[in-house]
């Protein structure tokens, strides 16, 4: 398309400023931060050493253990949060009568804050007074309570389960919109042609969605990979490190831990592979 | 852009902490002071005593600010930010944990010479004031409400069994062993976050010693053994012991689930409620040679080195910790005053758990005064015990991890 | 027989995900309703006893609930309008357009969204209180309206990239200018696009603590921080928590059960053809 060449540049302006002003302003400091023996409580003294930081990162089993938790955690919770997702909007894109209100409720689950997702959660799944144990007794599928968060094997589970039941409306409504844009004369057509359903999804709506389908996957991803809060507030980390994520274990760092540089430095490190995903993924489609 | 720029705000910050105060030009208008706090109770307000306190000294406005608890740490981030970027307030409620660190940012100011000049000062008692003394021997706390960590114990099935409470830890372990059976637990451990009070009754008070080598000693291992098989071996807490937090001991005190915890005043009120007089108190068990240990709760006010308003600061938390207002105050936050005139005539709890507090005070200490605590309470605690009590890595490397995290 | 099918086929399987998806808030709602020695009874009961008000009486009239709602209003509107303002258009440049350094700045976007909030906030703090703006609505509407941009931009992005080029053509072919083409056909047909970006930008806004905790708190406190003051030291209020955690979540369902009819009919059939 002709177009002057500033066109593009003034129309880019206001959100290119905002984003340098309030984001890459702050992640540059704390870039550089990232290169110093920051200790929070010592302002004074905080000595340049350079890659140390990372270098104690490579050496440090927490920081592997927490990447390959993230990993899972991304993975998982991304998947299902998409499934659930795509089932949803496929399902609500049909026509029936009390649709609209289907519509609004499933957005439920997204419209809470996540402190109080991480505490009902946490509250449904306790031991002892848990709706989760109570309701798995009473038909059977339990025989014996669970302590869902005290066990290794399952508190990582139990903190994806939470945060799909959070997410996946975002899907919902993301590729509830995506769908509105696929013509309907395809559907026509290929109806026409006397193509199934299965037929059409393949070949009419997984394709029309497939750009909305591929950002909104991308997008969810580095959120997730960067969420904390739930976790923090479901399992703290535990039980031992059993849920301690990357982000979760940045934080613990550099605000409990006090060493701001060390957190710094792996948050810098989080940014960087996620960044390698996405260059990737950029690289991709354009081709 | 400002990577250079950050750095020299930091010691910017750092550098007007230190300054000496501004006089202010326009001390005629009332100074406005700011002052950050937290109560346990959503609808308790310090209007009232702004209100006192504003009567008494017109000059003064006060601009109290509640902060989120956030388990502490959302109250750390903002007071630690705020220190940071020079926006700190004049003044704030805080906690021991939080004296080296701010110490060391000298952040705060030295009440030395403004307390031996305080005519009110012998109403708050010896005890209290000797637990605030920071590492180099100046006081920057004035003490404002306390709690003492004690056992609660269901006294009906005690009397069900016909037991006694138990005093210490030979007598702990056959009460929660007699009291543990179908879906009920001896112990209500809180292993998560802050339940290093739970485990320092327990270790500290079986020999071990928060001091260089004082936590891998034949004595302080064995002792953490014992604790960790109250658990592995005897099953005396609940199954989900390892991820409960204070919300699920209480909890599971009042549901009867299980038989002891220990707490504080703070959730006495809440339990009788549920429980009546089926609950009371006792002090924590005390170990084999006799000596004991339980956690004091302490909430001080600080004033910060840099305020412009140090006089006006000084006269409203003062105003705080001076009987009457102490006794309210005490009131709102749910927990002791401490004033003796006001600790007198104290009714906000029941008397039983009032007196298993007091009892508990020669045995009552707090974690050392190490920029280390904080880490150690929030993170490194919770982590590496669970993992010992999961059978992840032996009870005795959990008490290396300890030592190599506040000694190196 | 077809309606059978219909109900087989698709009301149950959406009965089914709504159960999923409310059956947690409606535990929390019945939690707000229970009297509050029902909280700890064990065995637990499914169906509350009695039923009680006296939470959500006591939140809204013995609490700053109230205003705290009305500050979050103001920031997540705020926060919609300012983010859509700024990702209309940059996404309509990324869509429209191909110029020197595009898919290096579409990713710049991305950082925004890579790096742990938590450890940008210290920074922040220092620079919206270099600019006083601490506590004030515009610092979190700022805040919020920019970390979501990339969600924003990205997403317009792709709606934009799904209308076909030939409406724009057809309209420049008719002396249209490229602003005109966005305002007048751009604009409407991406509207579907538009509510879902809006409501993303809403809810995260509505939901968002750290920056409402740290950068604001005082004169403007949102619900996020007012629900945090629920859970203490030593106590949660149950009861408030709950209930307040089940009006929270009501603004964004209403909002969304009026916007969702712009979800549909911003591409017509016919609107290729012409």
């Amino acid at each position: 398309m002709k177009a002057r060449a500033a066109t593009p540049w003034l129309l880019l302006a206001p959100a290119l400023i905002a984003t340098l002003l309030l984001v890459i302003g702050p992640v540059a400091d704390t870039l550089w931060l990232s290169l110093h023996d920051v200790v929070l409580f010592r302002p004074r003294v905080q000595p340049f050493v350079g890659l140390a930081n990372y270098l104690a990162a490579l050496h440090d089993p927490a920081f592997w253990g927490g990447l390959w938790l993230s990993v899972v955690w991304v993975v998982v919770a991304v998947g299902l949060q998409f499934g659930l997702g795509l089932v949803a909007a496929l399902l609500l894109n049909r026509q029936f009568w009390w649709r609209p209100l289907a519509r609004a409720l499933v957005i439920v689950p997204w419209a809470l804050p996540s402190v109080i997702i991480g505490l009902v959660w946490t509250w449904m799944l306790d031991f002892n007074l848990g709706l989760v144990n109570e309701l798995g007794m009473r038909l059977g599928l339990l025989s014996a309570p669970v302590a869902w968060l005290a066990r290794p094997e399952y508190a990582l589970g139990a903190v994806i389960l939470a945060v799909t039941w959070q997410g996946f409306p975002f899907f919902c409504v993301t590729l509830l919109a995506g769908l509105q844009a696929i013509p309907r004369q395809l559907y026509e057509a290929a109806e026409m042609d006397g193509a199934g359903r299965l037929h059409c999804f393949r070949h009419v709506t997984l394709p029309g969605l497939m750009p909305v389908m591929a950002t909104a996957l991308l997008l969810r991803m580095i959120w997730v990979a960067n969420s904390l809060d739930l976790i923090l507030v479901m399992t703290g980390g535990g039980p031992g490190t059993a849920t301690q994520t990357l982000p979760l274990y940045a934080f613990l760092k550099a605000w409990t831990g006090a060493d701001y540089g060390y957190g710094s430095a792996l948050a810098v490190m989080l940014t960087l592979l996620l960044l390698s995903v996405v260059i990737f993924y950029a690289v991709r489609s354009e081709r | 852009m400002s990577g250079m720029k950050r750095r020299s705000l930091l010691a910017g910050a750092a550098g007007v902490l230190a300054a000496a105060p501004l006089a202010r030009p326009w001390a005629q208008r009332p100074t406005t002071l700011r002052w950050w706090y937290h109560f346990d109770n959503p609808t308790s307000s310090p209007a009232a005593l702004v209100a006192g306190f504003e009567k008494a000294h017109p000059d003064i406005k006060v601009q109290a600010e509640s902060i989120p608890w956030g388990g502490g740490s959302d109250y750390d981030t903002r007071l630690y930010t705020s220190l940071i970027a020079g926006n700190a307030p004049d003044c704030v409620m805080v906690k021991f944990y939080n004296l080296p660190r701010l110490l060391e940012m000298e952040a705060l100011e030295p009440l030395d010479a403004r307390i031996a000049a305080w005519s009110d000062r012998a109403d708050i008692s010896d005890d209290l004031w000797k637990l605030h003394l920071a590492s180099d021997g100046k006081r920057y706390y004035l003490p404002l409400l306390y709690v003492i960590l004690y056992l609660y114990i269901r006294q009906d099935w005690l009397a069900e069994k016909g037991l006694k409470a138990p005093a210490d830890f030979a007598s702990f372990l056959d009460v929660a062993k007699a009291l543990t059976g179908g879906d009920r637990w001896g112990f209500g451990l809180r292993g998560g976050p802050g339940g290093h009070d739970h485990w320092a009754t327990f270790v500290l008070g079986g020999g071990a010693k928060l001091i260089k080598g004082g936590l891998v000693t034949p004595e302080a291992l064995a002792a953490n053994r014992w604790f960790i098989d109250l658990y592995r071996v005897h099953h005396v807490f609940p199954p989900s012991a390892p991820a409960d937090g204070f919300v699920q001991t209480i909890a599971n005190m009042k549901a009867g689930r299980t038989a002891m915890t220990i707490h504080h005043v703070g959730s006495a009120n809440e339990i009788v409620a549920v429980l009546g007089d089926k609950i009371t108190a006792v002090p924590v068990p005390r170990g084999p040679q006799g000596q004991g240990w339980t956690s004091f709760g302490d909430q001080s006010n600080a004033i910060f080195a840099s305020s412009k308003n140090k006089e006006a600061a000084w006269q409203w938390i003062t105003y705080l910790s001076t009987a009457q207002a102490n006794a309210t105050i005490a009131g709102l936050a749910g927990q002791l005053p401490v004033t003796t005139t006001a600790a007198k005539t104290w009714s906000a709890q029941p008397k039983r758990f009032i007196d298993a507090s007091l009892a508990s005070l020669p045995i009552a200490g707090l974690m050392p005064a190490s920029p280390q605590t904080t880490d150690f309470t929030r993170t490194v605690w919770p982590q590496t015990t669970q993992k010992a009590l999961l059978g992840q890595i032996p009870p005795d490397e959990m008490m290396r991890i300890f030592e190599k995290h506040f000694f190196g | 027989m077809k309606r059978l099918r219909l109900f087989l086929g698709t009301e149950l399987p959406v009965l089914a995900i709504l159960l999923f998806g409310l059956g947690p808030w409606v535990w929390m709602m019945l939690t707000s309703l229970r009297p509050s020695a029902e909280l700890s009874q064990s065995p637990i009961r499914l169906i509350p006893g009695s039923l009680t008000l006296v939470n959500h009486i006591t939140l809204l009239a013995r609490t700053s609930f109230v205003e705290n709602l009305r500050d979050s209003l103001i920031v997540a509107c705020g926060a919609v309008v300012l983010g859509l303002a700024l990702s209309l258009p940059a996404a309509y440049a990324f869509s429209r357009f191909r110029f020197p350094g595009r898919r290096v700045l579409r990713v710049q976007f991305l950082v925004v969204n890579m790096f742990p909030v938590v450890l940008l906030i210290l920074p922040l703090f220092m620079l919206l209180r270099s600019f006083g703006l601490l506590d004030t609505y515009f610092a979190l509407i700022m805040g919020h309206a920019t970390f979501t941009l990339p969600f924003a931009i990205w997403l317009m992005t792709g709606y934009i990239d799904g209308l076909p080029v030939e409406l724009d053509e057809s309209a420049m072919v008719d002396g249209a200018t490229q602003l005109q083409v966005l305002r007048l056909i751009v604009l409407p047909l991406a509207a579907p696009g538009a509510v879902a970006v809006g409501l993303y930008l809403f809810i995260a806004s509505w939901n968002e603590y750290l920056f409402a905790l740290m950068l604001a708190g005082r004169r403007v406190r949102t619900v996020t921080v007012a629900l945090q003051m629920f859970i203490g030291e030593n106590t949660i209020d149950w009861g408030l928590l709950t209930a307040g955690g089940t009006l929270v979540a009501l603004p964004a369902v209403v909002l969304f059960l009026f916007a969702q009819k712009r979800l549909v009919g911003g591409l017509t059939g016919g609107a290729v053809k012409g």
